[in-house]
């Protein structure tokens, strides 16, 4: 039996953050993963992250792992990959396979970093070859480089179901429509929108009834549900797709902590089965801590704080903190955690319909029914104003957590503020120079530069643009409206590339001056 | 059945606007049911079968249900299948090598026609 300080369980962000902090203390620690690499789900999120400087914002979530392995790999941690943890015994004793030989450890402390996995949900042909899991679209394309299928229906519009759809058609698929049993968009609206506007319809208060195919997903059936989610008779809609992506959210991986001991809760805000622990990761069980979605379904940055969190808990556990120092280190952490914890999308007011921001300004209801915000309701916001000259417009209606525009403009154009969630404000009296740092630093792609007026009868709009083929300058095609609907002709005059928009391309394109608020995207 | 040769290049994403060209392995053949394919060294079989057009992995026991990939990460087991003549491979993580022998699955041997 070989023994070590810590064990940690799982190799993803939550479990290489822990591993940093506690191989920091000077303790022996040792990672198990069952996987064949390290980092967990970060490689496949290709998407910049929300969150403020602190929380590594704008950052693509691939980047961010690169970087945890660098930090692990310099404080020495050991991580042992396609070694399953399989139990874990009293006495901190854990069994773990490799390849196919079962060996024991003993740690002094534990660290659960397990993670969560997919759930289903069953609908007539839901085994069929061609039903996937949205985690499965996005190992597929992000990390062995393969289209899922070609045409694609996403069931699920939270964060999940939203970003997979974009990340879908970034990689070349199509994406038929986006499809959720819920009455309104579970996730981000500025995610909801990007999607919207390549013209993706958005059907919300509907769900499959049907994969249809022999052997594999040849199409499908949705149909409207009621308040009850029982199927309306006579609201049955076809598509033709050789894909159906399950995008219906999370599921703590805890049996790890229950065998162990420690004691379970069925919390529903958390996404089931998880340990009850304190703020620290501490469970029940004395040396036995949680951290990331074992613990409580979130995203990637919040698991990484509280990996760190639980690190530093463990070094003052064994003795390789006094207290003192370590409730420093953790208060540090836990302002950050709190800082991603905040706005209408935060653990609390999970499944909370709320109809106005922070600001008192009425949610868009086109946002949360269609996927994207009413040409009649973006006005209200403080992120969209008229001036004269190049401007910027942020589109960004929802309190979310998400700061790093008001740094990106180096002319103090945008302001957020000190609360990380308020929306932000196209600050009167400054002059925008039209560098498109904040078109480029915004997660959501909710920033625009408008000039309103470049020549008689013509306005310019400056998009984020992620797609392949990249057009030039020159290239003639329509823009598109909000909805994803053609508005209008348009030419592209302007296409700007560079390290600091980090794969974002700034798309400007020259159309009607009645378009300057209405076209948001550009097909060609 | 494999799909014809033109569909199969499409299913590989030659470039991506944020991942630029993806590193792969050495190309290699493996068979499946018989039929020569293509893949790349190291990659899961899953994914060689899937840019292959491969869709249908195994054929479950009592009922006779076709399963293909559905997590890709070897946890679910819809995707195993008869490998070098272990049955039960899970092929969404195991690397493809060279001249690898892949079956369809039929309960929990090798199908019939598929020698």
């Amino acid at each position: 039996m070989k023994r070590y300080d810590l064990i940690i369980v799982g190799a993803g962000p939550s479990g290489l953050s822990a591993a940093v902090e506690a191989a920091k203390r000077g303790m022996r620690v040792i990672v198990f993963d069952e996987n064949d690499k390290p980092g967990g789900q970060l490689f496949k999120q290709i998407h910049k992250f929300f969150g403020s400087k602190e929380h590594r914002a704008k950052i693509r979530g691939f980047r961010i792992g690169e970087d945890l392995l660098k930090e692990a790999a310099e404080f020495g941690v050991k991580v042992v990959l396609n070694a399953t943890v399989i139990g874990i015994y009293p006495q901190k004793e854990v069994t773990v396979r490799i390849e196919g030989v079962v060996e024991h450890y003993k740690g002094d402390a534990i660290i659960a970093a397990s993670g969560a996995s997919e759930n289903m949900v069953t609908f007539d042909g839901w085994t069929l070859p061609g039903v996937i899991g949205a985690g499965a679209a996005q190992t597929m394309m992000n990390i062995h480089g393969v289209k899922p299928g070609r045409k694609i229906l996403m069931l699920g519009s939270g964060n999940v179901g939203l970003v997979v759809s974009f990340q879908l058609m970034q990689c070349g698929c199509e994406v038929a429509a986006l499809v959720d049993a819920a009455p309104r968009v579970g996730g981000y609206g500025v995610h909801a929108a990007k999607v919207a506007r390549t013209g993706v319809p958005f059907y919300l208060s509907h769900t499959i009834v049907k994969a249809e195919g022999e052997d594999h997903v040849t199409g499908v059936t949705i149909a409207e549900v009621d308040d009850k989610f029982q199927f309306i008779p006579g609201t049955e809609k076809h598509f033709e797709v050789d894909t159906i992506c399950l995008a219906v959210g999370l599921s703590p991986m805890s049996q790890l902590l229950k065998m162990a001991g420690c004691e379970m809760e069925d919390n529903p805000r958390r996404g089931g089965q998880v340990p009850v622990c304190d703020e620290k990761g501490r469970t029940s069980v004395a040396g036995i801590f949680a951290a990331g979605d074992v613990s409580g379904i979130e995203e990637a940055s919040s698991a990484m704080i509280e990996g760190r969190i639980a690190g530093i808990a463990a070094a003052e556990y064994l003795g390789y903190m006094d207290s003192g120092e370590s409730e420093q280190a953790i208060k540090e952490q836990e302002e950050a955690l709190e800082g991603l914890r905040q706005g209408m999308f935060a653990p609390q007011n999970r499944g909370k319909h709320i109809e106005t921001t922070d600001e008192g300004i009425q949610i868009s209801e086109s946002l949360l029914k269609k996927g994207y915000i009413g040409d009649d309701e973006i006005e209200r916001y403080p992120g969209v104003r008229h001036t004269v000259g190049i401007h910027p417009v942020m589109e960004c209606t929802q309190n979310i957590p998400c700061n790093p525009c008001q740094d990106a403009c180096p002319k103090g154009c945008i302001s957020i503020g000190q609360n990380i969630t308020s929306l932000p404000i196209a600050v009167e009296g400054t002059e925008c120079v039209g560098c498109g740092m904040c078109v480029a630093s915004c997660s959501g792609q909710a920033i625009f530069l408008v000039d309103e007026q470049i020549e008689e009868g013509y306005a310019s709009v400056t998009m984020p643009y992620e797609f392949l083929p990249l057009p030039e300058t020159g290239t003639k095609g329509k823009g598109l409206g909000r909805d994803g609907s053609p508005v209008c002709d348009a030419e592209v005059i302007k296409v700007q590339t560079a390290k600091a928009f980090d794969q974002t391309h700034l798309l400007t394109i020259k159309v009607p001056e009645d378009m300057a608020m209405k076209a948001r995207f550009f097909t060609f | 059945m494999a799909a014809e040769w033109g569909m199969i290049m499409e299913m590989r994403i030659e470039e991506h606007p944020i991942l630029g060209v993806q590193e792969k392995g050495k190309e290699v053949i493996f068979f499946f049911n018989g039929q020569e394919i293509k893949g790349y060294e190291g990659e899961p079989i899953a994914a060689a079968l899937k840019a292959a057009g491969v869709m249908v992995h195994r054929y479950t026991k009592k009922e006779h249900r076709p399963r293909g990939i559905f997590c890709a990460i070897g946890r679910c087991t819809d995707c195993v299948m008869v490998v070098d003549g272990i049955p039960n491979v899970r092929t969404c993580v195991t690397p493809l090598k060279k001249g690898m022998r892949v079956q369809t699955q039929d309960g929990v041997e090798a199908m019939k026609q598929a020698e």
